[in-house]
């Protein structure tokens, strides 16, 4: 297969936020890079930074608390952190868009569905008015919504969760952006509703569109995504293709996180469950971060603190993950 | 064997109010003809999307709302408000922990509430009781003067199961009760909720939208659309062949690792609103098998041509379809 160039390119991006307690690690030295036309999965639990490092990609940090440390974002080659704020702008909804988890709170509750798409637009392009709002139809037809000429003039508190969704989609896919960045769209809708979603989310991605996709749920990522990026204590544990990870999860948290899924198959058996905590942002410990939690962990994890290293196409944080047959 | 819990045709309806007087225009039909029962030291799961009266139900049976209509029987005695012996047999846990437990009381009071005022113990007893609480539910007996914001998310439902069993109850009900947690705090959870059942022989309403969970906690499902009871029988049989339409579309929703990507029955349109339920079968708006007799009339739920005697299911088609 081609390599495909890469369209987004994070290196060494470190985040922090202050808090009473003191400063918080949120993201340390994350580098990941997705290709063109592909989907990347961004997974991990609460609090892992996963939220965090989409945000930093478009600079929605909240400043303060929050400060982009160290790192670079390159989008097409650019670095997004190095932009001045009106060409960052200019990137925002055209070449990158978001879509958000609650999207009750990414609509204008004071503006009509058609007006804030049209506003988005315009911001954009240089179209009339009546082209926007004819280009906004036809996206809410696209995305499935029942009458778009009327749903236009409605209210975002009108529309229900999965319908305000489709909205979302529709606006972050209109500008036709090369990224579309989308943090847990699905998280908040039911399951059928979820399924109507990914199935739109399949179709309308063109080609050369790229996703990332911000996710707690492994399946979510298999059913989406081509490769993977798991997320654990600010730092990115493990990479691979969604095929590889799956078959031959090679970090003990990611092999403990799928364990951890009920299914069929667990039905009367005790679940896998990691023990303990994920330890607390301030101070982490040297050494491994999932060490205190780790079934398989050996004296050297104390210690060092190890690295992202590739174990043919995949890679992962452990020094024992080239073992074979290390049960958990 | 005689049920724990017996339901029938039970009824919660929500009136809406309108204008400056108040005027009722029309009711929420949240519960609407539901039967169920759940023998002793079982596990019926309780499926469906938001707003198909799952937790309105739980609510019902908890006495925490007042059914319109039906009947409820707990041990072969009426369930109602006015047996209040009854009502401490049967506790509820919510899905969020972090609004469940009032943050100025102390775990020690949040354990030992319960049982000072059903006069169980005497105050002095308190101590001993939240300590044997707390080891029963995996806790450190030492945190009985920390307060809830202390403790992470899975600690606190902990806490919370401890507060349900603190008054010895013969059934749980556990409304979403995992369903905030991350996955592997879940998992411990349910471990957790597995081992009090089979060590107290307790019995369990579990509710969940998430249908892994259910097929792993479950002896039998019962699937909810619209107010209604659409199909019920053994976990794995409902989850492995479902013989509704829409509970073929609800488990095959869901994302499964190792599943073929994009191959699912993906429903059109919303769950309609249960103020104005469609006319004959509730679902068939949304059904792909939909035929003229099933927007005239509605199905019972009972049992179907083909399918075992402990499967029911409400549509004229059950088995046939899918």
């Amino acid at each position: 297969m081609e390599e495909k160039a890469n369209i987004l390119d994070i290196r060494d991006l470190s985040v922090s936020f202050r808090t009473d307690e003191g400063l918080v690690q949120a993201a340390d030295r994350v580098s990941f890079s997705i290709r063109r036309g592909e989907t990347l999965g961004l997974v991990g639990e609460s609090g892992c930074g996963k939220s965090v490092t989409a945000m930093s990609i478009l600079r929605l940090i909240p400043s303060p608390p929050g400060r982009i440390d160290s790192g670079e974002i390159l989008f097409r080659g650019q670095d997004l952190l190095k932009l001045p704020i009106e060409e960052l702008r200019r990137v925002r909804g055209k070449s990158i868009s978001m879509i958000f988890q609650e999207p009750m709170t990414a609509l204008s509750p004071l503006q009509r569905i058609g007006r804030q798409m049209v506003e988005a637009l315009q911001l954009h392009s240089r179209i009339s008015r009546r082209e926007a709002w004819q280009i906004g139809t036809e996206w809410l037809r696209r995305v499935g919504m029942p009458n778009p000429e009327e749903q236009m003039w409605a209210w975002p508190h009108n529309l229900s969760g999965g319908m305000r969704q489709r909205v979302l989609i529709a606006m972050a896919l209109m500008l036709e952006p090369a990224l579309i960045i989308a943090d847990e769209p699905t998280t908040a809708l039911d399951v059928t509703i979820q399924a109507q979603i990914f199935d739109l989310m399949r179709r309308m991605k063109k080609e050369n569109e790229s996703l990332l996709l911000i996710t707690h749920d492994m399946a979510v990522i298999w059913e989406m995504c081509d490769r993977v990026a798991v997320m654990y204590a600010s730092e990115i544990v493990e990479t691979g293709t969604v095929e590889q990870v799956f078959r031959n999860p090679l970090h003990p948290y990611t092999r403990a996180l799928m364990a951890a899924i009920p299914s069929a198959s667990s039905k009367g058996r005790e679940l896998y469950h990691i023990k303990g905590q994920v330890p607390p942002g301030i101070n982490y410990p040297a050494g491994c971060r999932f060490r205190e939690r780790c079934p398989i962990a050996i004296e050297r994890c104390g210690m060092e603190h190890p690295m992202l290293d590739p174990y043919g196409d995949q890679c992962a944080r452990c020094f024992r993950a080239g073992e074979k047959g290390v049960a958990l | 064997m005689n049920p724990l819990l017996q339901i029938r045709d039970l009824q919660t309806w929500f009136p809406i109010h309108r204008g400056v007087i108040s005027r009722t225009v029309g009711n929420v039909r949240a519960v609407d003809g539901v039967s169920l029962d759940i023998y002793p030291n079982e596990t019926l799961g309780l499926v469906g999307e938001s707003g198909c009266g799952k937790s309105t139900l739980a609510r019902t049976v908890a006495l925490l709302e007042k059914p319109r209509a039906g009947t409820m029987h707990f041990s072969g005695q009426v369930l109602s408000q006015a047996q209040p012996g009854i009502r401490r047999k049967i506790q509820m846990i919510f899905q969020d922990p972090y609004s469940s437990l009032n943050p100025r009381m102390t775990v020690l009071e949040i354990l030992t509430e319960g049982l000072v005022q059903h006069r169980r113990i005497k105050s002095s007893g308190r101590v001993t009781a939240a300590r044997e609480i707390l080891a029963d539910v995996g806790m450190d007996p030492d945190v009985l003067y920390r307060y809830p914001h202390e403790f992470s998310g899975g600690q606190r439902q902990r806490i919370s199961i401890g507060r349900a069993l603190s008054l010895k109850p013969e059934l749980l009900i556990c409304d979403e009760a995992v369903s905030a947690l991350d996955v592997s705090v879940q998992a411990q959870v349910i471990n957790l909720l597995l081992s009090i059942r089979r060590k107290h022989g307790l019995s369990y309403l579990f509710i969940s939208h998430d249908l892994g969970v259910v097929r792993h906690m479950a002896d039998r499902v019962a699937v909810m659309y619209l107010g209604q009871i659409v199909e019920e029988g053994p976990a794995d049989k409902i989850m492995d062949a479902p013989a509704h339409p829409y509970t073929q579309a609800l488990i095959s929703a869901i994302p499964r690792i190792g599943a073929e990507k994009g191959k699912r029955i993906v429903l059109q349109g919303d769950v309609p609103s249960p103020a104005a339920p469609p006319p004959g079968c509730r679902f068939h708006p949304r059904c792909p098998y939909a035929q003229d007799i099933c927007r005239r009339e509605q199905p019972e739920l009972k049992g179907y041509e083909g399918g075992d005697s402990d499967r029911k299911a409400a549509c004229f088609f059950a088995g046939r379809v899918g």
